[in-house]
């Protein structure tokens, strides 16, 4: 027999013996007996769900354009995951906020709650280790179902349960005992003071929070995590998904939303949302969709980089900004961008060479350049709010300001330091030790950092830093991983006290080298002193005078040590189209008094406050 | 042909898709990257979930999706799971199946990109002959000047300039998106399709502009040799008509290679015309695999370069069994 003749029957008799074979464990789940109002544990071995095509909940009554918003986002989620517990999939930010309320709201520009499902939440022990919750007796799922105490601790026993979900760890860490005296009322008892769960976990604003879920329908599900949610899961918010494909998703407004007979808001203006896939990752193929906001397609879209929202607003007068027609387009948003390094990794675990590349970043000729003067660079890693303000102008901390002086330009200082740290700069002007060059190469983001970036490479060339640029898709991992190098990254934490920002840099989160950092705490700081600071805020209300204290003593070795280096508050500069809708919030006109992001929790209330144009 | 051939053509098929899928099976694992923990990431990036212990639940998934087990394990399961038709589900759009993505996308790039390759291939064949027909008219040889001059502008170029003049500042076509916003899909309404087919001229023209030079380069080619050959000489002096020539004798001998490569272009319109599919915002393949390279999503790669190879394979096969059709000569020998 011929070799080649006893290829193929080998080839042949592979392929039949495989396609005999066990086959591949995509495991089944393990048979559930949840009882009605139990929240299950994640099933080690789901299996997946039917997944459509499409999804169309039927033919759609017509609605006009002067009724639609139409929205431009980069849909990444599976077609038909709406259940806020499916995993990997849900995120709320691609219209499904526009489905699952929370107990409250956070309104960061009027900075007050805002109770929802929730009529009351307050601590009834003073050392914050007990949680009342009055859930308000008028809310209803889209069923028509009551959503009642039961759905609350559902929810917050699924969060203590499943390890799949987000705030899975909070959970544990602080949660003794969910309670159910009554139909409306849940407390929630602490293992350790918790003066600050009720705003981080429980109310919802910018990403965080989490939405109630309904107990009736994810108590019979074998798997939580599985589950898609599909068209028809009934849910509280205000519109039904009733059309998502590869190209767009379509919610509508179901008047029977039970806010609107509640009081808390008139019918909505908007009737229809469409949210466009734009494909790609988020901050891709901005300049298309920035034309088609010229065009009057896009009543809004992802935040824009300052050049293109400036040819926006000149080729449409009616687009507008937060700001109007002038700079900076935007709003402060709750993440403000550091360059992170990680402080266990040489040479970046030696303060001085953090101090060193601070000192060669001229924050003003930032302003100057990608923000047409305005005040955008920052020294602190905290989003400038209010209450975050009030902090700052405290005298204490302006002294620390005078002493650290974080936004300093002075290379020759840089220099001085440099050498005391053992380096010399090479024959190519960088500093060196040995061979070794600093590697101050920028991981960040092509669609939100195009702008930026490459003007602090050249600032760190400059100063002598081997410095380049990484937008691979690889960015995101190598921060997480530790990886050498500068990290342009955001601190999503902080709104009205500074504990939740500085708490990042707490040991406890410390990871090794060679595992991942996780929660987007890339420094890996690892200091018992400030670790002792932070630990005792975190009992303390922040409106008491220790916790300002400490904090204060913790801001100290923020600066001190360089845990990072503060570049800017971060803006959203997002084009709001005024052609068919109009009260979008904006500095002259705050609206409800939240920020204007429709994709995140609080978009619901931006945009059932919209008004139209035309009636 | 005899069937003992086609039988071995049939065997070769399965042993190129095993070759091939087992290549694509270990290129993809060469990177340290999880799929499981980029999509984690990419949330994570965006806000939209942050977890403090992220690597235990990753650790789970990889234990659900058998990424736990070793490589070689992972490879005997992949193997059987193709030969029974299974391509598995996406990691990063879990619980989605890779069959499902590929159906979904499918569609869409057989809409535009094999409707543009073919109209590439007859227009730039046709014109590539004519280009080199002696007794074609003056104005028909020089139409194909331009498309060899637009040979060289890639098409991501091309759509750029097309997205500019056309679509933003002339307003005649829309700027992107597979149809209009809002609109829900029909099938059965001929406005709907007319809206799709608006949306496909821009990324279309993009495709077809930089596409159609190629084939009339090589065309002419084919043609300016076959003009020499004996039996176009032989029909001339027999005193045929210049079109049973232009069509019996020398466009369909420079046709043969044309075809094959035809069959290799339809192979590669899906990897070829990603960054197309991206910018015009339109759903298909090329979207998919390239989203599935950026998080890793290995199964997906797989999934859709096996369907490539598939393709690719059984067309070569089926010209392969066609030339004997389109050149007598085969036959015979």
């Amino acid at each position: 027999m011929s070799k080649i003749k006893l290829l193929w029957i080998l080839t042949a008799l592979v392929f039949v013996l495989t396609a005999c074979a066990q086959p591949a464990p995509v495991q089944q789940p393990a048979p559930a007996a949840a009882k009605a109002t139990e929240a299950p544990k994640a099933a080690d071995t789901p299996k997946a769900a039917a997944t459509p095509a499409a999804l169309s909940a039927g033919p759609l009554k017509d609605v006009p354009r002067s009724k639609t918003l139409n929205l431009a986002w980069s849909i990444s989620s599976p077609i038909g995951v709406t259940n806020p517990w499916a995993s990997p999939g849900y995120t709320h930010q691609e219209a499904n906020a526009m489905m699952w309320e929370g107990l409250s709201y956070y309104l960061i520009y009027a900075n007050k709650e805002l109770p929802w499902l929730a009529e009351t939440m307050t601590y009834s022990k003073p050392d914050f280790t007990e949680l009342t919750i009055k859930v308000r007796k008028d809310a209803k799922w889209s069923d028509g179902a009551a959503l009642t105490a039961k759905d609350v601790a559902f929810t917050f026993e699924g969060q203590m349960k499943n390890e799949k979900l987000p705030y899975h760890a909070q959970f544990k860490t602080f949660v003794q005992e969910v309670k159910m005296p009554d139909d409306f009322t849940v407390v929630v008892s602490f293992k350790i003071p918790a003066p600050r769960f009720k705003f981080e976990v429980l109310t919802l604003k910018f990403d965080t929070g989490i939405p109630i879920v309904p107990a009736h329908i994810l108590s019979k599900q074998a798997d939580v995590n599985a589950f898609l949610g599909g068209l028809d899961m009934p849910h509280s918010g205000p519109y039904n998904t009733v059309v998502w494909d590869q190209n767009q998703k379509i919610l509508d407004l179901r008047e029977d939303w039970w806010a609107i007979k509640a009081g808390l808001v008139a019918v909505p203006d908007v009737k229809r949302i469409v949210m466009t896939n734009i494909g790609g990752q988020v901050g891709q193929n901005m300049d298309t969709v920035a034309q088609r906001v010229v065009n009057n397609e896009y009543d809004a879209t992802l935040d824009m980089r300052s050049a293109v929202i400036g040819n926006i607003l000149k080729q449409n007068a009616k687009v507008t900004t937060h700001t109007g027609n002038k700079p900076p387009y935007g709003y402060l948003d709750w993440w403000p961008n550091s360059l992170w390094v990680n402080t266990q990794l040489a040479p970046y675990d030696d303060a001085r060479v953090r101090r060193a590349m601070s000192l060669v970043i001229d924050r003003n000729k930032l302003n100057d350049m990608v923000y047409e003067g305005a005040k955008v660079s920052t020294i602190y890693p905290f989003p400038l709010y209010p209450n975050l303000v009030k902090f700052t102008e405290l005298p204490a901390m302006k002294a620390l300001v005078d002493k650290y002086l974080p936004a300093k330009f002075d290379p020759a200082e840089s220099t001085k330091l440099m050498t005391e740290a053992g380096f010399a700069k090479n024959s190519a002007g960088l500093w060196a030790k040995g061979t070794q060059t600093v590697n101050a190469t920028i991981q960040g983001f092509e669609g939100i950092h195009s702008d930026i970036v490459p003007i602090l490479v050249e600032m760190l060339r400059q100063g002598g830093f081997d410095a380049n640029v990484n937008f691979g898709t690889d960015a995101y991992n190598n921060m997480a991983d530790g990886k050498p190098g500068l990290y342009m990254f955001g601190h999503g934490a902080s709104l009205i006290d500074p504990a939740a920002t500085l708490d990042l840099y707490n040991g406890r989160y410390s990871a090794a080298i060679g595992t991942t950092a996780g929660s987007n705490r890339f420094s890996r700081y690892k200091n018992p002193e400030y670790d002792k600071i932070v630990d005792a805020m975190a009992p303390l209300s922040s409106d008491d005078p220790k916790f300002t204290d400490l904090a204060i003593k913790a801001m100290e070795i923020y600066w001190r040590d360089v845990l990072d280096i503060p570049i800017i508050q971060w803006l959203h500069r997002i084009p709001y189209n005024q052609t068919y809708w109009t009260n979008w919030p904006t500095e002259a006109n705050l609206g409800v008094g939240c920020n204007g992001a429709f994709w995140h929790h609080t978009g619901m209330l931006v945009i059932t406050s919209l008004k139209g144009v035309q009636k | 042909m005899s069937l003992r051939k086609v039988i071995g053509r049939l065997l070769f098929l399965i042993l190129v898709i095993w070759a091939a899928s087992t290549i694509t099976f270990f290129i993809p694992r060469l990177s340290p990257r999880n799929p499981i923990r980029e999509r984690f990431a990419e949330l994570a990036r965006i806000g939209g979930f942050s977890p403090q212990d992220l690597e235990t639940i990753v650790a789970s998934y990889n234990t659900k999706f058998g990424l736990d087990k070793p490589l070689i394990q992972q490879y005997f399961d992949y193997v059987s799971s193709i030969a029974r038709f299974d391509l598995g589900v996406s990691l990063n759009k879990y619980p989605k199946t890779v069959i499902d993505l590929i159906m979904e996308s499918l569609p869409w790039t057989i809409g535009l990109l094999l409707i543009t390759t073919i109209l590439s291939f007859v227009i730039g064949n046709l014109l590539g002959a004519a280009a080199a027909w002696p007794r074609a008219p003056g104005w028909l040889r020089s139409i194909a000047t331009p498309f060899v001059l637009l040979m060289g502008v890639p098409p991501v170029l091309m759509g750029v300039l097309l997205l500019f003049f056309i679509g933003f500042r002339l307003k005649l076509l829309p700027l992107g998106s597979a149809y209009s916003t809002g609109l829900v899909p029909d099938w059965t309404s001929l406005s709907f399709i007319w809206d799709v087919i608006k949306h496909q001229i821009m990324p279309a023209m993009a495709l077809i502009l930089g596409s159609v030079g190629g084939w009339v380069l090589s065309m002419r080619g084919m043609g300016v040799t076959i003009q020499g050959e004996d039996y176009v000489l032989f029909a001339e002096h027999k005193g045929l008509g210049g079109y049973a020539i232009f069509k019996d004798y020398y466009l369909r001998n420079a046709l043969l290679p044309q075809v094959t490569g035809l069959a290799l272009a339809l192979g590669t319109v899906v990897t070829s015309n990603i960054i197309v599919e991206s910018m015009f915002g339109l759903p298909g393949l090329g979207r998919v695999l390239s989203q599935a390279i950026q998080s890793n999503d290995f199964l997906v790669i797989y999934g859709i370069v096996l369907f490539i190879t598939i393709a690719v394979a059984t067309l070569m096969v089926l010209v392969e069994l066609f030339y004997p059709l389109l050149d007598p000569r085969i036959r015979q020998n």
